[in-house]
Order: structure tokens, then C-alpha cells, then sequence
């Protein structure tokens, strides 16, 4: 089968260098799929599951923070500000990140840090909901 | 000639002094090669945002977004100038803190209103005595700089800067050239201007891909440029922590020499005193026994 090359840089470390079969990454306004031969293109990312196809039929999870992707010449790029596999989450702290941010919601605060906190509260939910249900966590 | 105690005891103290010199020696030291391999961890990030950005200029030139607005209409004396300073949160390295001092003093002389944002203990104690408008609920230390607190500062700055409220943002901070030589310097941050990101000039008949931006291409800069200025700030934050351990490894690293001579001399001048004690004592034991001797 048809490859691309694949580069996923997330802001502390390069998450993943090599070729892959198919990506699904979380845009905007729902879920986009790149498979090999795409139109270049720069897509904004949105905080969610990014899912990738390295062998055929075997789907690797990763939880994406902000960021985008440019495919060019049928290289994909992804540039995000976190990328972490589910087996690196810590479901204790993401938990305890989310709760910080419900209590903070809670109180009177400034819009510009209404935003902060909504921001840190989606990357808390999207870690849970990507580590929560695997069976090493149950 | 100083007596022999007194001499004693000045060698303990400079002693005392060269272990605690020596300590922070090696923490610095041990500090700086984490810092290293932090910024080497986040370059390639970095670094591929800034060939985004100049990539996505190229093709689109005639882009007009919001961080690119020079805001060129308001005059130089009411330009509202605001500078984040990095500075360490203690002295004991070297010319470091002053570095910095001199350049940002350097920027307040120029006109505009001066706003500052100062990282760093030491920074906001000199500033503050010097009376120049500080934001106070900007307090965050230099110690492990943290992707986290790059994103509280930048999200600090780019909202204060689309509110109107700053119209010029610039770093101050030092860059580690090499393991010996690391300079203050100013980084303009916002408005981003174009020449900063050297657009290639590219023959007209040469053929260039075209790249659609989805879902908007204010969108797609709405998100890079944020993340853009966070790096920034992150680079500059992890470079002055590298470059503050560097200096206080070398002013430590010299402080232990000039202790481990100041000790070698001293212990020269006590072992002449001490010769000089004995000697006195012999003289005079001789010239007791010869005393004895003549009766």
C-alpha cells in the first residue's frame, strides 16, 4: 500500500518520524482524513484524538493539543503543542487537572482567563476520554 | 606581620566561602546542561513554525492578519512599548543581571509609553526603584522554565496586544552564543513583520505549489501565530535560564580560584609567622640557658 511520510513535533520533543498509511486529525469543525497523494494543505488542529494507521489495519491513538498540519508533496507535518500516547497519560493528574479547572470555572474570573481555563479543561477531558476507557486503566 | 590566629581564622572563613562558592558551582553547572537539553528538545518545534509562517507568506502575500498590523498611524511618542525582561532571581553571576539592565535601559530611553514585565526577582527590584510602570500581577520566577508558564505569559501579552493596550512588544533577554560568550538581546516579538522571516525572493516564471489553508487562513494563523509567540518566549526563557547558570558557573568557577590563591598565600604568611614565632622562641630559650649559663 501506498505511504506518506509522517513528522508529528510537538513542543518538548519530535513525537513520531516515519511513514504512514492514513491520519485522522481533529480540525475545527470535526474530523479530516489524510491518506496518501493529498492536495497540499495547512488544516488547523484542534485539542483532540488524532488517530494514525502505521500498519495496515493497526490504528495508533494520540492525544493532540493546539496546532496544525501542512501536507506538501505528499509529506505531512504536524505541529502541535502536545502529543501524547495513551499509554503516557497519567490519569491521576489529567483528573486532577480537569477538577482545578471545573473549581476555577467556577469563580468569578477575567475573560482572558475564562479562556486559559477552558483551554486547560478541554486538554484535561481529551486526555481522559483517550486514556480512560483502556484496559490497563480499568 | 599579622598574628598567627588572626590568619587562621581568615583562611577558615575564605575556606568557608570557597565551599559554598563551590557548591553553586556544580549546581549551575548540573542546572545548565538540563536547561541544554531542553532547548535542544524544543527546536525542531520551533524552528518549524518559523518555516510555517515564512512558507505560508510566500504563498500568500498579500495576507493582511491582525499580528501583522505595524499600527504604523500611531505616533512614536504614543506608542504603548511594553518589554518582557528576563533577569535571574539572585545575583552572584557575573555581569548577567547587569547585561540585561543596560539593554533594557537602553529601550526606555527611546520615546513611547514604557510598560514593563519582568521575570526574574532581581529585574523587578532594580525597576521598581527606578520607577518605571511594571505590570504587578506578572509574577513568575526564571527557575525550570516550563512550557506552562510560557503559555500564562504569552497569553498575557498577545491579549493585552490585541486589546489595544500594547503596540510594540520586545524580549530582552540573553542568548548563550557558545559556552563562553552569551549576549543580552532584544528580540522584537509583535507586531510580526515580514522581513523577519527572510522571504525567498523566487523567480516570477518558476512554478510554485499551491497550498490551500482550511479551514480559513486567518484561522490557520490564529492558531500558529499564538503558538509562535509562545515558543518565543519559551526559547527566550529556557536560553536565559541556560545562559544565567552559565554565568554563575564562571563567576563561581572564578570566585573558587581566586579563593583556593587567596589561600595559598595566606597559608604562605601563616607558615612565616608561625616559623617566625618558633624562631623567636628558640632565641629566647638560648638566651635564657646562656643567662643561666653566666652565673
Amino acid at each position: 500500500m501506498e505511504t506518506f511520510g509522517l513528522k508529528i513535533i510537538a513542543s518538548d520533543r519530535v513525537f513520531y518520524d516515519g511513514r504512514c498509511l492514513s491520519l485522522v486529525i481533529p480540525a475545527p469543525d470535526g474530523e479530516k482524513g489524510i491518506l496518501p497523494r493529498h492536495e497540499n494543505m495547512v488544516i488547523a488542529i484542534d485539542v483532540g484524538i488524532a488517530r494514525m494507521e502505521l500498519e495496515e489495519c493497526k490504528w495508533t491513538e494520540v492525544a493532540v493539543g493546539t496546532g496544525f498540519a501542512e501536507i506538501v508533496n505528499n509529506r505531512v507535518t504536524l505541529l502541535v503543542d502536545t502529543a501524547e500516547r495513551p499509554e503516557e497519560i497519567d490519569i491521576r493528574r489529567a483528573q486532577e487537572q480537569r477538577d482545578r479547572a471545573e473549581e476555577q470555572m467556577r469563580q468569578k474570573q477575567s475573560i482572558q482567563e475564562y479562556y486559559h481555563t477552558q483551554a486547560s479543561l478541554a486538554r484535561a477531558m481529551n486526555r481522559l476520554r483517550l486514556a480512560q476507557d483502556k484496559k490497563w486503566n480499568l | 606581620m599579622a598574628n598567627i590566629r588572626e590568619i587562621q581564622s581568615r583562611i577558615n572563613s575564605v575556606k568557608d566561602t570557597m565551599k559554598i562558592t563551590n557548591a553553586m558551582y556544580m549546581i549551575s553547572s548540573s542546572k545548565m546542561t538540563q536547561a541544554k537539553k531542553k532547548l535542544a528538545d524544543t527546536e525542531p518545534y520551533f524552528y518549524g513554525l518559523q518555516g510555517e509562517i515564512s512558507r505560508i507568506l510566500r504563498h500568500l502575500p498579500e495576507l493582511k492578519h491582525r499580528f501583522f498590523d505595524q499600527r504604523g498611524k500611531i505616533p512614536k511618542e504614543e506608542r504603548k512599548i511594553g518589554s518582557i525582561v528576563i533577569t535571574a532571581d539572585k545575583g552572584l553571576a557575573g555581569a548577567y543581571n547587569h547585561n540585561i539592565v543596560k539593554v533594557e535601559e537602553e529601550i526606555l530611553a527611546k520615546p513611547g509609553i514604557h510598560k514593563l514585565f519582568v521575570v526574574g526577582e532581581l529585574g523587578r527590584h532594580y525597576f521598581s526603584k527606578r520607577g518605571v510602570e511594571i505590570d504587578t500581577n506578572f509574577r513568575y520566577t526564571v527557575q525550570k522554565p516550563t512550557m506552562h508558564r510560557a503559555r500564562d505569559i504569552s497569553g498575557a501579552i498577545i491579549d493585552q496586544f490585541l486589546d489595544g493596550e500594547l503596540d510594540e512588544v520586545y524580549v530582552v533577554y540573553t542568548r548563550m552564543e557558545n559556552s563562553v560568550q552569551a549576549d543580552a538581546e532584544v528580540m522584537k516579538l509583535l507586531p510580526l513583520e515580514r522581513a523577519d522571516f527572510n522571504v525567498m525572493k523566487m523567480p516570477l516564471n518558476m512554478y510554485r505549489e499551491e497550498i490551500d489553508l482550511y479551514p480559513s487562513a486567518e484561522d490557520v494563523m490564529d492558531r500558529i501565530v499564538p503558538n509562535y509567540v509562545n515558543g518565543m518566549i519559551y526559547g527566550a526563557l529556557v536560553e536565559a535560564y541556560a545562559s544565567e547558570h552559565n554565568a554563575r558557573m564562571m563567576a563561581m568557577k572564578s570566585a573558587t580560584d581566586s579563593a583556593q590563591s587567596l589561600i595559598k598565600e595566606l597559608s604562605i604568611l601563616y607558615n612565616r609567622a608561625r616559623q617566625a614565632a618558633i624562631t623567636q622562641e628558640i632565641t629566647e630559650v638560648c638566651a635564657g640557658a646562656r643567662a643561666q649559663q653566666k652565673k
